[in-house]
């Protein structure tokens, strides 16, 4: 099947105190897309649609191809998901845990099963109710990735992780994607870990999404602009401004259409032109819609 | 019956299964010391109560509510079934789990009955009742816990069906039909009989039921 892994129209969920509106995400074969917000933004309601484990008000959701909900149990045959919200089987052993995978999934490979237990250092015989939480994430980690599912959903793995967990999670991710016909949807709030391992970037704020785009794109695009403005002179109208904060003479821009053409514009009062790093253009991003949404 | 449902009613055998061993060893135990005499007889037969309705109620609130309350039902709805795929094999497998301990106390308590001389034999139309209500009490606790989705509401489950229990004993125990015959020395499987064990398995049908018609059907299941 060469169609997108996961594509979501017009999805639309209610609850009492949020909505998640107008829904779009596409994932194509062989991507990663970091699905980024902030706490409450709808992440993981969004990862659950996808998961079929809450149905959408109104919109479509295709995974593999399979429609979501009604042809979940086909389409989570080739998926694997990992949560740090989600617990294994308290009552059972790391080593049940696996061999109940492999009863259920043909495509089970034990020899990467076992690579993984001694990569992460975890123990087949460790009751689940024992595991800490770096070791929770590694074992679903184990059990999805040891199933060598064409599409993962991974809703904020690394959160609550130890930089060394966490940096040994992240590996194995970036080694799943040496094969292309797999792809990866990867929730957090932690920029750093999306920015490190996505290739695509969606932010996603109070139940929108605020903008979707290539990570080289968000990163080429979005610049910090510092000027120095002597007393009397003004700012020229400029485009694509998203952002001004005045400190006297200082004024410090955010544009998030960057060009050549913006430094000319401004003229010799330019002091510096940054960068930005993923995390400064996903707030930036927030609080401008937030603004443009008057919220 | 696809190989995932298979699977997870293995597990919750699998899960169960030290349950489902204390519960056995239990009843027929509790059956055991109701032949030492009258002093046995009566704590025989509270703890054999008390081990199926306690193994019942631990079962489905452990099974399901516990499922929910420590994160586990995501890992089991992330596997390749769908909603009423897993409302079926919870219902199975906590039903076959249940069963074991039902069966093996129902039958040394039947057992008793026709076996032993001190006891009447027509007890055993009673005992069937009480043993038939004990399952429908599971299925409604069961039926309860999965369309329940607060432990208060649970807990109003557990506590209505304990009640139950209690009722039966006041209401069907003296029904003329039952009392006269209890004594006697053969059963006597008469209308009285009929009628309630109707009414237990028309309770018991629809208790299983529900789930699939309502909980199988819910859109939103975390």
């Amino acid at each position: 099947m060469n169609g997108k892994h996961i594509e979501m129209h017009g999805v639309r969920k209610n609850y009492r105190f949020f909505t998640l509106d107008d829904l779009n995400l596409e994932l194509e074969p062989g991507q990663i897309l970091g699905f980024v917000g902030p706490n409450g933004a709808g992440k993981s309601t969004t990862l659950r649609l996808v998961m079929g484990m809450i149905a959408p008000d109104a919109g479509e959701i295709r995974v593999l191809g399979h429609a979501i909900p009604a042809e979940q149990a086909i389409a989570k045959r080739d998926v694997g998901f990992v949560s740090a919200d989600m617990r294994l089987l308290p009552h059972a052993t790391l080593g049940w845990h696996m061999q109940f995978m492999k009863s259920i999934y043909p495509e089970w490979d034990g020899g990467y099963a076992t690579t993984l237990v001694k990569r992460f250092n975890l123990r087949p015989e460790q009751n689940a109710r024992s595991l800490s939480l770096g070791e929770h994430v590694k074992a679903s980690l184990l059990l999805a990735l040891a199933r060598r599912p064409r599409l993962l959903i991974l809703d904020e793995p690394t959160t609550g992780l130890d930089p060394v967990a966490r940096h040994e999670v992240i590996s194995e991710f970036m080694d799943v994607l040496r094969d292309e016909r797999r792809s990866i949807l990867f929730s957090s709030h932690n920029t750093v870990d999306v920015e490190r391992i996505s290739d695509s970037i969606t932010f996603i704020d109070r139940g929108r999404i605020v903008e979707s785009s290539n990570k080289e794109d968000f990163l080429d695009r979005w610049r910090r602009i510092q000027v120095q403005l002597p007393p009397g002179a003004m700012l020229p109208e400029l485009p694509n401004i998203v952002g001004r904060v005045t400190d006297g003479q200082f004024v410090t821009l955010t544009t998030n259409q960057y060009s050549e053409g913006m430094r000319a514009l401004v003229g010799p009062h330019v002091r510096d032109i940054q960068r930005m790093t993923l995390e400064e253009i996903f707030v930036a991003n927030v609080m401008h819609h937030r603004e443009a949404r008057g919220q | 019956m696809n190989i995932v449902i298979r699977k997870l009613i293995a597990k919750e055998l699998y899960v169960n299964r030290w349950f489902i061993a204390g519960g056995a060893f239990s009843g027929a135990a509790s059956v055991l010391i109701a032949t030492l005499g009258k002093g046995g007889f009566n704590i025989g037969a509270l703890t054999w109560l008390t081990t199926i309705i306690a193994t019942g109620v631990m079962m489905a609130l452990y099974g399901i509510m516990n499922e929910r309350k420590e994160h586990a039902l995501q890992f089991v709805l992330s596997l390749p079934l769908s909603i009423a795929g897993y409302v079926r094999a919870k219902m199975i497998g906590l039903t076959a789990s249940f069963l074991v301990v039902w069966a093996v106390s129902c039958a040394a308590a039947l057992l008793l009955v026709f076996v032993k001389d001190s006891v009447p034999d027509g007890l055993a139309v009673y005992l069937v009742l009480l043993c038939v209500f004990m399952l429908a009490n599971f299925a409604v606790v069961l039926c309860g816990a999965m369309q329940a989705r607060t432990e208060a509401l649970n807990s109003a489950v557990i506590v209505v069906t304990n009640m139950g229990v209690s009722i039966f004993m006041f209401t069907v125990g003296p029904l003329p039909g039952i009392q006269k015959n209890m004594w006697a020395a053969t059963p006597v499987w008469n209308s009285t009989f009929w009628t309630v064990l109707g009414c237990e398995l028309a309770v018991m049908v629809l208790a299983f039921t529900l789930p699939f018609l309502l909980a199988a059907r819910r859109r939103d299941f975390l």
